[in-house]
């Protein structure tokens, strides 16, 4: 059997849908959350997934919080793990960026990993698969390799305890004769084919933020007699293409690396199967998007002119305004993830995904398409867990 | 007697004895029956308890209470009036008394005559025959408060004195006759300290208030309410440092010391007042201004009686300027708030400031009791805020904060919050907002002047907009409210102290203030944890209340505050168990740390020097 934890997240509901689907028995962590409890957020996880009915009696359902010792499980619950778990897939983390919350995400990103590796250790798990992140590379303009990192600074606390997390399980894991895998997937968006996502995070938060500004000032234009959209120079054409100026200042280069929620699935189903000693893999794409093609998808996709990428210098004497904060703030925040320019390296994934003939597309308007007009149509993913 | 409507009695039994019924806070004009009669009974607090008194068969139907259901014309004043802070609907139990007092008659039942005695014509003789009373439909009004552990306590009578003499000459009766009394200042107390199996002296008639401009003075009698006060002062142009705006003056300043977050510039208990007027235990009156006049300004760390019945206070009016306004500093961490706070106070910048929890925030924000559980759960999730450092300065203050603390929430910004609320909740927008963190929470964001276009496109701030998340049928009144500015204006509302009592609308609120001192982060924090480890060991909500630096940052008023439905009898117990352990654990700390006092020991000790309290 599999313990998964963070089976209610993005990657974890695919990687349990992917097991299953293999035949594998998985026990899913879960917490109750927003009014439903564990069992209900599993249930419709499942039926989101498309997990078919057969499958359904392979999943077990354990409640538990990661920042608990014995994460808090049900002495029965502990007694199953320790009985009858082969292997671990620990998903579960705080994506949190912000340092305000850095308490809680060192209690889940470091305390609960700790507390995962206590019941591994007590218990006859052999091997560990801990899904980590491209971006344990921290402030670093070179290359990345496949291997344990002490960067100098990182952009966020995030980054900063993932990485401590990657030592932490290690030297942990060696002690205890676990193998480990550690998988680092840069940022991953909806399914290449049928657009669905669970998350709409990262990539999709400024296409959203552009969208919703759209919205509401064509709402004042066609509602309210448009001064607060003339007052940010927001206007319909004439074919009702909405013109937002929006100045985003540009830097040379560089671009954001994404991959696929199907790609990252298969690529982590070839390397668990294939590198059975364990390693680090860096699960990436070897081609990065520039930001200027994603605003331009997003202008076609909804029908919005006038967002463009401006030099430094053509920005200095006039001062942004609202709609421009808003994405200046999101691009500072985000910055080292859009105009990337790091290489990441795939020495060992790369040689296991070409064998197995795995390749990670890239992000196409059509893709971009597909997952938008899911996003969209999902309600941003508000409604699947809405209690 | 017919079973009472469950619904009907449940608002009955909430009332919270605020009074704020019995001041016209909202200009929509007084219970009228209330203010003819005065006895708390006529106004909708004392209608209050008077069906919940009939539903438990504890007052017959007496001639007293037929006058006063009959005297209630359903004007439909105090609905507005307590919904706006309470959310309670108190018409609906109005109607349903005077229907149960109609219904009762027509039964041809006769209404019961309460036969007078010797005590009551005595107090008649002084007060008056209208003004002094043992008709229980009154004596139960003035029975009990919802302070969860005291039990209802009947006066044999209630006496509405109208001079200082009359107040000497009803002490002098009571001590020829052996009667104790009690005396309350606006017939409500939430701390159920003022009840008598004797006489109570309710000082609703004493109402004189009389402006001294040239000595920066207003002599204010008994019943005078601080809203009272202020209203008058800031007719002059002028300020007084008040505290609940239903609360008597007097009543205040015996009682604690009067605290505000004016307190802050202003001082607090013999900061206060220029003279105070009393009657003692004999009877006798002495003002304290005398030479001969009992030492008040000491301070003794005990509970101990009041010097006496307080008939005047001659109190002090501050000057105020034409370009005051309200700003707001956003806190994730409450050291730094209080940091700030405590170099606000050392270089005397503002006039009134106090660390305020997003309890407070969200229920002074809120019209109802759902919006402000929505923004009680966004304000830290979404915006990054735990607290606020809330100052009321003018011009140069307001700069000078803005200097010090970066993002501020300025009176517009505000303004539009408050006035788009409903819109600010709305779950697409907040998705949007909780994008903005990165290395600094969403609120310096959202407070940046740059952004304030867009954050108005969205939330189209308007009265109409904020009244859209209030019952239909109160809507229209609720734009009248908020299309005055005053009521967006934070000057205003924190001087007038309108708000405050909305913290108790979700359930009835119990606060326990200490003075702490304010260089000494590692007390103040202690404070807070143990009151959070007690109520949370007992399942009571709780929360941190406000913080207000005093004397020059030097030391602060803090309150913590717990929330309890004051009727449920589980609720009642566990009360009782955290102060059992509340008690000993303050004291203790105060005698340990200098700087530590517990306010329970300045109630009736409200005359002293500060300095006697402040510097043990
Ligand atoms: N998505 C990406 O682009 C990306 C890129 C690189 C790396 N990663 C890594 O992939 C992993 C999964 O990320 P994701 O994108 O799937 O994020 P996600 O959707 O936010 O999932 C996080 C999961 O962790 C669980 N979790 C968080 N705190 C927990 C706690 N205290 N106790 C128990 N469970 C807890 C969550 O449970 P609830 O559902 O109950 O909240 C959820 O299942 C993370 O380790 C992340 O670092 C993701
Ligand atoms: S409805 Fe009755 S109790 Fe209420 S304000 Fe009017 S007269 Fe007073």
């Amino acid at each position: 059997m599999i313990l998964i934890t963070g089976g209610t997240g993005f990657l974890g509901a695919h990687l349990a849908a992917h097991l299953l689907e293999e035949g594998d028995e998985v026990i899913l962590l879960a917490r109750s959350k927003q009014g439903l409890s564990a069992a209900d957020r599993v249930g419709r996880l499942l039926d989101w997934l498309g997990v078919a009915a057969n499958r359904k009696k392979n999943v077990h359902l354990v409640e538990g919080r990661l920042e608990h010792p014995g994460l808090g499980l049900e002495p029965d619950d502990s007694a199953l793990i320790s009985r009858e778990i082969d292997e671990i897939v620990h998903c579960a983390s705080s994506t949190s960026f912000a340092e305000r919350r850095r308490a809680e995400v060192e209690a889940v990103n470091l305390d609960g990993l700790r507390h995962v590796l206590d019941l591994a250790e007590r218990s006859r798990c052999r091997r560990f698969h801990f899904i980590s992140t491209a971006y344990v590379a921290g402030i670093n303009s070179g290359h990345c390799l496949e291997e344990l990192v002490r960067p100098a600074a990182f952009t966020n606390v995030y980054e900063e305890t993932k990485c401590r997390a990657e030592w932490l399980a290690s030297e942990r894991c060696a002690k205890a004769g676990l193998r480990l895998s550690i998988y680092r997937p840069s940022i991953v968006y909806g399914h290449s084919e049928t657009g669905r996502s669970l998350l709409f995070n990262a990539l999709y938060y400024p296409v959203r933020t552009a969208l919703f500004l759209k919205n509401l000032y064509e709402t004042d234009i066609r509602e309210r007699g448009g001064w607060r959209a003339a007052e940010m120079g927001v206007r319909l054409d004439g074919d009702g293409w909405t013109v937002m100026p929006i100045r985003i200042m540009a830097e040379d280069g560089g671009g954001v690396n994404v991959v696929p929620v199907d790609f990252f699935v298969r690529a982590f189903g070839a390397i668990r199967e294939r590198a059975v000693d364990g390693g680090i893999f860096q699960v990436v794409n070897s081609r990065r998007t520039r930001i200027e093609d994603i605003i331009e998808y997003t202008q076609a996709l909804f029908h919005i002119r006038g967002i463009m990428v401006c030099p430094a210098q053509d920005m200095e004497g006039k001062p942004r305004n609202a709609l421009e904060e808003v994405f200046e703030t999101y691009l500072e925040a985000y910055r080292p993830y859009l105009r990337d320019r790091r290489i990441f390296g795939a020495e060992k994934a790369g040689p296991i995904l070409d064998d197995k003939g795995i390749r990670c597309p890239d992000l196409t308007f059509d893709i971009f398409k597909r997952c938008l007009d899911y996003a969209v149509q999902c309600g941003w993913g508000t409604r699947l867990f809405r209690g | 007697m017919v079973k009472a409507d469950d619904d009907i009695l449940k608002t009955a039994s909430q009332c919270r004895h605020y009074a704020m019924c019995k001041i016209d806070y909202l200009g929509t004009g007084l219970c009228p029956p209330g203010k003819r009669y005065h006895y708390v009974s006529y106004y909708p607090q004392g209608r209050m308890d008077l069906y919940a008194a009939m539903a438990d068969n504890l007052i017959p139907v007496t001639e007293g209470l037929v006058h006063i259901a009959e005297t209630c014309s359903l004007c439909g004043v105090c609905d507005l009036q307590c919904h706006f802070v309470t959310g309670l609907r108190p018409l609906k139990v109005m109607k349903a008394l005077k229907d149960r007092v109609e219904d009762y008659l027509k039964a041809g039942g006769k209404p019961v005559s309460i036969a007078s005695d010797e005590p009551l014509r005595c107090l008649r003789s002084i007060v008056g025959s209208e003004w002094a009373t043992n008709d229980p439909a009154v004596l139960v009004t003035y029975a009990n408060d919802p302070f969860p552990l005291a039990d209802l306590k009947m006066p044999r009578y209630v006496v509405l004195p109208g001079t200082r003499e009359e107040v000497a000459a009803v002490v002098r009766l009571a001590n020829e006759l052996g009667l104790p009394y009690a005396v309350r200042g606006n017939g409500g107390s939430v701390f159920g300290f003022v009840f008598s199996e004797g006489i109570v002296l309710d000082m609703q008639r004493m109402r004189g208030i009389v402006i001294d401009k040239d000595n920066w003075s207003a002599a204010v009698g008994p019943g005078v309410t601080s809203f009272e006060l202020q209203q008058e002062a800031f007719r002059h142009g002028l300020r007084v440092n008040t505290a609940e705006p239903a609360a008597t003056v007097c009543g205040n300043i015996v009682c604690t010391g009067t605290f505000s977050t004016w307190s802050y510039a202003y001082g607090t208990a013999a900061d206060g007042f220029i003279d105070m007027e009393f009657v003692d235990a004999r009877g006798q009156i002495f003002r304290l201004n005398d030479k001969q006049a009992p030492n008040v300004f000491a301070f003794e760390n005990a509970v101990i009686p009041a010097p006496g019945i307080c008939t005047e206070a001659s109190v002090k009016l501050h000057p105020t300027s034409k370009d005051e306004d309200g700003v707001l500093v956003p806190f994730w961490d409450f050291d730094e708030a209080v940091a700030l706070a405590r170099e606000l106070g050392r270089r005397r910048i503002g006039l009134a400031v106090a660390v305020l929890g997003i309890h407070y925030i969200a229920n002074f924000m809120s019209p109802s009791k759902d919006l402000a559980g929505l923004l009680k759960d966004v304000l830290p999730e979404t915006l990054g805020i735990r607290y606020v450092v809330f100052a009321i300065g003018d011009r140069f203050a307001r700069e000078s904060i803005q200097k010090l603390a970066g993002p501020v929430i300025d009176s517009g910004l505000w303004r539009t919050l408050t006035l788009g609320l409903p819109r600010l909740l709305d779950s697409e927008w907040l998705d949007l907002v909780k994008g903005f963190e990165a290395g600094r929470p969403p609120y310096e964001i959202l407070c940046r002047p740059e952004m304030r276009p867009l954050v108005e496109a969205v939330l189209r701030p308007s009265p109409e907009t904020l009244a859209a998340a209030v019952e239909e049928d109160l809507r229209e009144l609720y734009t009248g409210l908020y299309s005055q500015p005053r009521f967006t204006d934070m000057t205003w509302l924190n001087m007038f102290r309108i708000l405050s009592s909305r913290m108790s609308r979700r359930k009835h609120m119990f606060a326990f203030l200490v003075y702490v001192p304010l260089d000494r982060n590692d007390v103040i924090n202690h404070i807070n944890a143990e009151f959070a480890r007690i109520a949370a060991a007992q399942g009571l909500d709780h929360d941190f209340g406000f913080l207000t630096p005093m004397d020059l940052g030097k030391r602060a008023i803090l309150e913590y505050d717990y929330y309890i439905d004051h009727t449920d009898p589980a609720e009642r117990e566990k009360i009782g168990r955290v102060l059992a352990e509340i008690g000993p654990w303050l004291d203790g700390l105060a005698e340990r740390t200098k700087g530590v006092t517990f306010l329970k020991y300045v109630f009736s000790q409200g005359c002293s020097r500060k300095e006697n309290f402040l510097y043990r």
